[in-house]
């Protein structure tokens, strides 16, 4: 089996299946890079709308704790699929890729919305007050007092998380998006040996993920929390 | 939008999905299990082993760490029949989802061991326990309250994860969902049911989770 293996090796990594491949990988990584941007944008306002008080905005909190929730706690298959078939019926006609974009963006927007929440709620309470006494707006509180405090305790998992959604978005492959796990079935399908198909593409996976979960572990011992925070 | 929801046809087969998430909670578990064991012999390894047993333990848990899930159960059932081991879709997916679990779990309990002090085994030690006393009165119970949040978490994270299943044809949850989309071609229908039906599994679960460790750990923790 391994004399075979060797054998495809010269054939397998030809000009053409290796061009396939690093497409497949750059497409692996801006589904997931640009999900999770547009899903941070959605997760923030998500978070903003759960600290909100007042009894008009209720419905909207509501809303926002049960998207949160729901979408926790659905397969990414499952949504994926959804997703697939509602553009279909809505009759919009997209790529697959958008479908991909559209589905790690939406699930992206409910971790990311606790996330978000979490590292403002551990700004401590006195912080708050302290702003409603300066009378500052929304914005103001936000860029002056509570972003400033919050962002080292939401950018480390908000990066592992990233970090999570370049090995999900594997699962994309199953509506077709042409990304690194699809391609391995391409080119398996072709008549390559899986186990030389296969190992690349893990082998790809690892040289993506792998400098990025170091970058991660890095920034998390430079960004950490300091343990004597002023309060 | 020229779609009208039917919810009639699918609801029919709300008896058989169930039986498909019994399935997926069967899987989930037992390749938690599986990986509880490897995750265990791992951070024994990590911990009290010598170079060469940390070095192979690494090794492992960054590849499975930092490949997809995915394209490990690919490679188990399309690559390992070439060196002639035949894996079923059942025992492929179990297999993919143990190892993949020891890894994360092998990281998970170092950080539990970690966690208790020398100070309270020498004290344990000062009190004339043995062994076994100390693992089951000092250890464990210190352990346990470090471990159980994210280990509760993990598990609802291989429930999702048993999704996966349906793409080598074992008839979970999703796979039966997949079924019930080829018969009534009411896709839209019955995959809003399928994401019901998993909110509804890992609630439940996690309910379950939360009140194991209120009762047996005295862990605090809540399901939203």
């Amino acid at each position: 089996m391994l004399a075979r293996l060797f054998e495809e090796i010269p054939r397998f990594f030809s000009h053409y299946n290796t061009i396939f491949l690093l497409k497949a990988a750059a497409t692996t990584l801006c589904l997931s890079a640009g999900g999770c941007i547009m899903g941070l944008l959605i997760g923030f306002s998500l978070a903003l709308i759960r600290i909100t008080r007042g009894q008009l905005l209720l419905p909207a909190r509501i809303l926002s704790i049960s998207y949160v929730e729901s979408f926790r706690r659905v397969p990414f298959l499952v949504t994926l699929l959804f997703m697939f078939f509602v553009y279909h019926a809505l009759n919009l006609t997209v790529s697959v890729f958008i479908v991909g974009l559209t589905t790690v963006c939406l699930i992206a927007a409910s971790y990311t919305g606790e996330i978000v929440r979490a590292g403002m709620e551990s700004v401590h309470i006195t912080q708050w007050e302290a702003t409603e006494a300066m009378n500052f707006t929304l914005v103001q509180k936000l860029r002056l007092v509570i972003l400033p405090q919050a962002w080292k305790v939401i950018l480390p998992p908000l990066f592992y998380f990233f970090l999570g959604f370049i090995k999900d978005t594997a699962l994309a492959s199953q509506i077709g998006v042409v990304e690194l796990t699809y391609s391995g079935k391409v080119l398996n399908n072709k008549g390559f040996s899986a186990a030389l198909v296969f190992g690349t593409v893990l082998a790809l996976y690892f040289t993506i993920s792998y400098p990025l979960a170091r970058f991660g572990a890095w920034m998390e011992k430079k960004v950490g929390v300091s343990k004597d925070r002023r309060r | 939008m020229e779609y009208t929801l039917q919810f009639g046809q699918v609801l029919k087969y709300v008896p058989y999905l169930i039986a498909g998430a019994w399935l997926s909670l069967q899987i989930a578990f037992l390749a938690f299990c599986g990986g509880m064991v490897i995750g265990l012999l791992g951070a024994m390894g990590k911990i009290f082993g010598g170079r060469i047993v940390r070095s192979v333990v690494g090794v492992y848990v960054t590849f499975f760490t930092n490949t997809p899930q995915l394209s490990q159960i690919y490679f188990l059932f399309f690559a390992l029949p070439e060196a002639g081991i035949l894996l079923t879709p059942y025992e492929a997916v179990l297999i993919g989802m143990t190892l993949n679990a020891g890894a994360y779990l092998t990281e998970i309990q170092r950080a539990g061991f970690i966690s208790v002090h020398r100070a309270e085994l020498e004290a344990a030690e000062t009190m004339g326990m043995s062994l076994l006393q100390s693992v089951w009165y000092v250890i464990l119970p210190h352990i346990i309250k470090v471990l159980f949040p994210p280990l509760s978490n993990l598990y609802i994270i291989m429930t999702l994860g048993t999704s996966m299943a349906a793409i080598f044809g074992v008839e979970e949850l999703t796979g039966r969902a997949l079924n019930v989309n080829a018969i009534t071609f009411r896709s839209i229908e019955i995959f809003s049911v399928t994401a019901g039906l998993y909110l509804l599994v890992t609630v439940v679960a996690s309910t379950v989770l939360v009140l194991l460790g209120r009762w047996l750990f005295h862990v605090k923790g809540k399901v939203f």
